[in-house]
């Protein structure tokens, strides 16, 4: 064990990450296991309930969403990235000039396209 | 060194066109008042035509590298541009009378065809991690909606599905690969990677980054153990489909695991032709032992089938173990080999693909019981589909056979004689599954003995098909220039 610990280079800057990996997986593997040894096990029908709040589940825990939202949301991610890029080219504006510009329309362009072709299919409309 | 962006994109034309008709097919499609028409195929022709000559014809000033050093424009990647376009100009075609997608809207497969060509095109080209990962996954999703295009039938959802589980897992493993060859270098660069990796010895890291990327092109490619979705997926796609996985996406595949592994983990020796390994890790006999495994179940497993999509899947499992074994010999005569084999593959292997989507329109099934005594219902199909069959055994005097000369002879001369005594071995076992489906057309009574008409189109592209099989078989020289070419100028 000394002839390891001489091994051990102490002044390494990750060091300090290696003991709290360590502590951290010894505690959280640590409390899991104290509780299951520990904890008092009293099983019933309440306590095999689904939790919600208290109070009684009236549906059950799995239902069925519309593919609708599904859609919205990928459409969303899709123009909202668009305009992530849209801020620093606005604030560079001036310095990019007309290169920018052209490769912003083309790429505005393309989405566009892509908008259209959502529009038509008819995935803005929620009927 | 670098070409910056505008420069480059002068070197960039074949994306374009490809690009230009995806987005004039969403327009079409958006514009027209029948989806169903055979418009957006006849378009789609057009842009990987276009392509196919801008990338091959007009290759101007191959050899550099473009887009700050994202991509690559070699003679390599214009060879699997020209090769992979060509395989979907001939799947364009049998999508176009394929009973499958009749009666469906078109637009989008073509879209989702043509978004896969670009991310091949990408792949074969593609020298920085990140470009690598993305081409990839350009690939990759567009695949996943083709194989679930049936929607409504069982199969091909289940076929996409496992296609969606198994893609985003390698792809996952893979990119951690990356992240420990970024970890270890600093760079995102193919090339930076390689020079950095050879000055270090870090042997453990590379061994895991070795292998975790060898997952994700392994999927590509199916080769054993990553091929497990692969029956599943061919067997539910759409048989126009089937047949572009088998040849688009693997040969891309090869490219980039060529171009990846002799980059980063070998380096060209000047003048000899050869490569020498940089890493500790003896990769080339790990993906060895991948070949022999990938070659041995895909041939084994192919004997069992009754479904001849399925053993036609099986069977492309097996030819990719075959061309893995150029793949493993460190010399450009080994990826000369691999090169001339894809050539052959795709008419061979897009040919047999295409007889089964005739057949299938006819008898509306893909049982080797659905093939007895087309030797009589279809003579021409029939003839066609032997010689595609005896092409991918390997016997001479077609195509097949010169392909697998090539890669015999250079595993011999670089003395990895076990790999050919196992690839031959295969090829023994393969014969007997092939002649299943010959001897079902021409020796058994079928049920049901109407003729089976072709039609004069389809007829006319199966002799586009036959005519490559056949001269390839005996003048085969200018292709094997051509291969020989595009190595060399294998420009990193």
């Amino acid at each position: 064990m000394a002839g390891f610990l001489a091994t051990v280079d102490f002044s390494n800057p990750y060091f300090a990450v290696l003991v709290l990996l360590v502590i951290a997986l010894a505690m959280s593997v640590g409390f899991v296991l104290l509780s299951q040894a520990l904890g008092p096990k009293r099983y019933d029908r309440i306590k095999y309930g689904v939790y919600e709040c208290g109070v009684d589940p009236i549906t059950p825990a799995a239902v069925r969403v519309s593919v609708k939202f599904y859609l919205v949301a990928i459409l969303f991610i899709l123009f909202d990235l668009e305009t992530t890029f849209l801020y620093p080219w606005a604030v560079l504006f001036r310095s990019l000039g007309w290169f920018g510009f052209i490769e912003m329309a083309v790429f505005v362009g393309i989405l566009l396209v892509g908008l259209v072709y959502a529009w038509k299919k008819g995935a803005l409309e929620w009927q | 060194m670098f070409l910056g962006n505008l420069a480059s994109l002068r070197y960039f034309l074949p994306e374009f066109a490809v690009t230009a008709t995806i987005l004039l097919l969403v327009v079409l499609h958006v514009v027209t008042k029948s989806p169903r028409s055979t418009a957006s195929g006849f378009l789609s022709l057009l842009g990987v035509g276009a392509a196919i000559f801008l990338a091959g014809v007009a290759p101007a000033g191959a050899g550099r590298s473009i887009f700050e050093g994202m991509v690559a424009h070699d003679g390599f990647a214009v060879f699997f541009k020209v090769l992979t376009a060509l395989a979907t100009l001939v799947v364009i075609f049998m999508s176009m009378d394929s009973r499958d997608l009749a009666g469906r809207s078109q637009a989008e497969y073509y879209i989702f065809l043509l978004s896969t060509l670009l991310g091949m095109f990408l792949l074969s080209s593609a020298t920085d991690i990140v470009m690598l990962y993305l081409a990839l996954e350009l690939v990759s999703i567009p695949s996943y909606l083709l194989a679930g295009y049936l929607k409504g039938q069982e199969r091909s959802t289940e076929a996409a599905m496992k296609y969606v589980v198994y893609g985003a897992t390698a792809s996952g493993v893979m990119i951690y690969g990356f992240s420990i060859l970024f970890g270890l270098t600093g760079s995102t660069q193919v090339a930076e990677i390689g020079r950095s990796l050879a000055a270090g010895k870090a042997t453990l890291p590379m061994l895991l980054a070795s292998v975790m990327v060898a997952v994700g092109f392994g999927y590509k490619i199916a080769a054993v153990p990553f091929h497990m979705w692969s029956p599943d997926v061919y067997e539910g796609a759409p048989t126009p489909a089937t047949a572009f996985f088998s040849v688009g996406p693997k040969a891309a595949g090869f490219a980039v695991l060529v171009r990846f592994y002799y980059t980063v983990f070998a380096a060209a020796d000047p003048g000899t032709g050869l490569w020498r390994l940089t890493s500790a890790v003896d990769w080339p006999f790990l993906f060895a032992a991948l070949s022999a495994l990938t070659m041995t179940v895909g041939n084994l497993v192919a004997v069992k089938q009754s479904n001849v999509k399925r053993l036609l899947a099986y069977s492309s499992i097996a030819h990719a173990g075959y061309m893995l074994m150029g793949f493993v010999l460190l010399s450009s005569a080994g990826i000369e080999a691999i090169l001339f084999y894809l050539v052959v593959y795709l008419f061979m292997n897009l040919g047999a693909f295409y007889v089964v989507v005739l057949v299938s329109n006819a008898t509306r099934g893909e049982e080797i019981s659905d093939f007895t005594g087309l030797g009589s219902r279809a003579p021409f199909a029939a003839v066609a589909l032997s010689i595609f069959l005896f092409a991918l055994t390997g016997i001479p005097p077609f195509s097949g056979f010169i392909g697998k000369v090539y890669l015999f002879a250079e595993v011999i001369h670089r003395g990895v004689y076990w790999l050919a005594v196992v690839a031959a071995l295969n090829s023994v076992v393969s014969l007997y599954y092939y002649t299943r489906i010959v001897r079902a057309m021409f020796f058994e009574e079928p049920k049901d003995a109407s003729a089976i008409p072709v039609p004069a189109v389809s007829g006319a592209l199966l002799v586009l098909l036959v005519a490559p099989t056949l001269i390839l078989g005996v003048y085969w020289e200018p292709v094997a220039r051509i291969a020989a070419d595009s190595v060399r100028m294998l420009a990193f």
